[in-house]
């Protein structure tokens, strides 16, 4: 009977060392989940172009040193997927810390709507420092004046040639002039017996959907000195393509496709007809030199600039984060555009970063082929799309009608039919913009 | 006691009631609400613009070409796969002894439930201009290869076609049960009177399948309206092997939505496809209800 209560003191005692232990388990289980936060940080990267996922991938491996806790999701889907993922993503509040890919005249919308937040000062100032970016790419990132973005790369655009088909052509240098573009296409293309085009003369883009289609008619227009959109004094916008230039560039691919047959809608088109020896040249942006190398190391072709100048499309860095994670994601964004970064963007993936004073010689001596896009002529000229709400809904509707114009042939020969077509597309952009209260006079 | 049951029956159903509610009838609502106001999405303000949206959707060219190829396709569909499921199901019904019924069935039945996305690329493979087997067939009769995503005839032919395949084998399921659940003694009658096999089919299982041909009538224009994926995927801008985007009414509500930020218009957009595919019910199943009377 006196052992008893001895028995059920050990008991007790082993029972209450028991607890201790596992309530301390317990403590110290809560306080590392509730502490895990401060450590572990996981952000999101949004891209819209596949082909930058290993960029953010080698970018997130390099912070692993100095902040091993970083998590870094990259999900790089088609272009007109993200746009939709943006729009719904940020608007419903449920992106968590993501970093976002958006191109400066899309970004316009998202600002006006306070729906992305202003960079932190150092950021600010890495961003508007002159010797890290030139104005175009610094105001590009910036809303009245204010930075809300970090530049990173730019779609920029040159010619792609096949020199084996060049030289069994005849030809030994890249054409100079627009003219020359419709002359050498002709030479280039091989046909059949029955003279149908087997492989084009020049890749144009005729059909699919989206707004590309228009914007590679604004790059070929740009050539003959016409621009889709043109800015009036009192600062508002007004369609400029119903006029000689639009149709001498309309009459181009018109010309090609239905009077010289040098390319065809339903014909492989774009880099992967280059790639696979199914076209001679195409107009394309320097992401193209890493695809080669990825898909067709043995290709023999060349670079040059256009006859007038490119387009110049920056696509820069936003991020949408709270607290640290906001930190988190700045740092993130930053460090895409440290050098040793930039250099491998450039290597690996080919598009052209936006930051200056960063040595690129490695790159463009390894690979000729960016001669084009970085040495083009003094007098060589830049355009941009405009940072106007309305800009993706002109460009697509234009796209729609050059989808149509493309495939009629009766208006390859008749200039008042092209004339009249372009009116009636005129005239829509017009309504848009003066829907948006943004129709120049 | 009765009216224990009656709150007891009321509460029973009252979630799935509120469920439904939200999801169902809350959305419809909704874009009710928004085709009558400018909205881009992303601001707080939704001013009220009346009827404005529906007064542009009129003179738009890219709704009239998406209502105009839609309607095109949901009827073209409408026609082909009625009478072929009709007559398929009544060819594996009326063959049940043969090894094969559960082959036939089972090769009608895949296209829908085979993932629509995967199934378009193969399609489109089918009609590529230059590589497909479709214009390796028609070389081979001497015919000469057709640009069949290209044209803007054939391109939405390709659409009828696909949409056609999918849509194919569930009708004919939906039209095996009916079959079964016919009298076999209206057959045996019917014999000993001497009608053929195709007077029977005529004469006796279309009429009585009326029901069933106004299901799956109904089921086939409304899934014809919502067209899209088919016309995305054949057209898709991967590179290299575009084909002409084919307008139809989900794309250009969507691309209203998300690519020219135009909630609202957008919203009109979805209104008339409802209105659309509401008549069109509705006269469906007057008409066949009428008939299956007389």
């Amino acid at each position: 009977m006196i052992s008893a209560p001895k028995v059920r003191t050990h008991t007790t005692i082993r029972l209450h060392r028991r607890r201790a232990a596992l309530f301390g388990s317990i403590v110290t289980a809560v306080g590392l989940l509730v502490n895990l936060p401060a450590f572990a940080q996981t952000i999101t990267v949004w891209s819209g172009y596949p082909e930058m996922a290993p960029f953010y991938e080698h970018v997130a491996q390099g912070l692993k040193a100095k902040n091993p806790n970083l998590t870094v999701k990259v999900e790089a889907i088609a272009l007109r997927e993200h746009e939709k993922r943006i729009a719904l993503g940020l608007t419903s509040g449920s992106a968590g810390a993501t970093v976002i890919e958006l191109q400066g005249s899309t970004v316009r919308r998202y600002l006006e709507n306070d729906l992305l937040p202003k960079a932190p000062d150092a950021v600010a100032t890495f961003v508007k420092n002159p010797a890290n970016f030139g104005e175009f790419f610094s105001s590009n990132a910036s809303y009245n004046g204010t930075v809300y973005g970090i530049p990173l790369f730019r779609g920029q655009a040159a010619l792609f040639y096949n020199t084996d088909m060049f030289k069994a052509a005849g030809l030994s240098a890249p054409p100079k002039t627009v003219d020359e573009y419709t002359q050498y296409a002709e030479k280039l293309t091989k046909r059949d017996a029955t003279g149908n085009a087997t492989v084009s003369g020049w890749s144009l883009r005729l059909s699919g959907g989206g707004q590309g289609i228009a914007e590679k008619f604004w790059i070929n227009l740009f050539q003959f000195g016409g621009s889709v959109l043109e800015q009036t004094p009192d600062g508002k916008w007004r369609a400029n393509y119903a006029n000689e230039a639009g149709r001498a560039t309309l009459k181009q691919y018109l010309q090609n496709v239905h009077v010289l047959k040098t390319v065809t809608p339903e014909m492989p088109a774009d880099a992967e007809a280059l790639e696979r020896g199914q076209t001679a040249m195409f107009i394309r942006e320097s992401w193209v030199i890493g695809d080669i190398a990825s898909k067709a190391p043995n290709l023999n072709y060349a670079t040059a600039p256009l006859p007038r100048g490119s387009i110049a499309l920056p696509t820069n860095l936003y991020v949408k984060a709270n607290g640290d994670a906001a930190k988190a994601a700045w740092e993130f964004a930053l460090a895409t555009n440290e050098p040793e970064n930039l250099v491998w963007l450039l290597k690996n993936v080919g598009w052209l970063p936006n930051r200056t004073g960063v040595d690129f010689s490695s790159v463009t001596k390894a690979a000729p082929a960016f001669a084009a896009f970085v040495d083009y002529p003094k007098d060589y000229k830049f355009f941009t799309l405009p940072s106007i709400a309305p800009i993706e809904e002109v460009l697509t509707r234009l796209a729609a009608h050059l989808t149509n114009a493309f495939r009629n042939s009766a208006l390859a020969k008749d200039d008042a039919a092209i004339d009249a077509f372009l009116k009636t597309a005129a005239d829509e952009t017009n309504q848009i913009l003066r829907r948006e209260d943004l129709l120049g006079k | 006691m009765q009216r224990k049951k009656w709150i007891f029956a009321t509460l029973a159903i009252l979630p799935t009631l509120v469920i439904f509610a939200y999801v169902r009838i809350y959305p419809i609502g909704d874009t009710l609400r928004l085709s009558l106001h400018k909205w881009d999405i992303l601001s707080k303000n939704k001013p009220f613009i009346g009827l404005a949206n529906f007064e542009e959707l009129m003179g738009d060219p890219l709704f009239l070409d998406a209502f105009v190829n839609t309607t095109v396709i949901a009827f073209g569909v409408l026609f082909i796969t009625i009478p072929l499921a009709l007559v398929l199901a009544a060819l594996i019904h009326h063959r049940t002894r043969s090894h094969f019924v559960g082959f036939y069935e089972t090769s009608i039945f895949i296209p829908h439930i085979v993932s629509l996305v995967p199934a378009a690329m193969a399609w489109k493979w089918i009609f590529d201009a230059r590589l497909g087997p479709l214009n390796a067939l028609l070389t081979t009769f001497g015919f000469s290869p057709k640009a069949w995503l290209f044209d803007p005839v054939l391109s939405v032919i390709c659409i009828i076609v696909l949409c056609s395949w999918q849509a194919l084998g569930y009708a004919v399921m939906i039209y095996l049960v009916g079959f079964k659940s016919l009298p076999t003694s209206l057959y045996e009658a019917a014999k000993l009177d001497g009608a053929s096999g195709p007077q029977s089919f005529w004469r006796i299982s279309v009429p009585l399948l009326k029901p069933i041909t106004l299901y799956v009538s109904v089921v086939t224009l409304v899934s014809g309206f919502n067209v899209y994926a088919q016309a995305f995927v054949l057209a898709s801008d991967s590179q290299g092997a575009p084909g002409r985007q084919v307008r139809v009414l989900v794309l250009d509500m969507l691309e209203n939505s998300f690519r020219n930020y135009r909630v609202g218009y957008a919203a009109s957009e979805a209104v008339v496809l409802l209105a659309i595919v509401l008549v069109l019910t509705l006269i469906q199943f007057r008409l066949l209800r009428e008939k299956g009377r007389a």
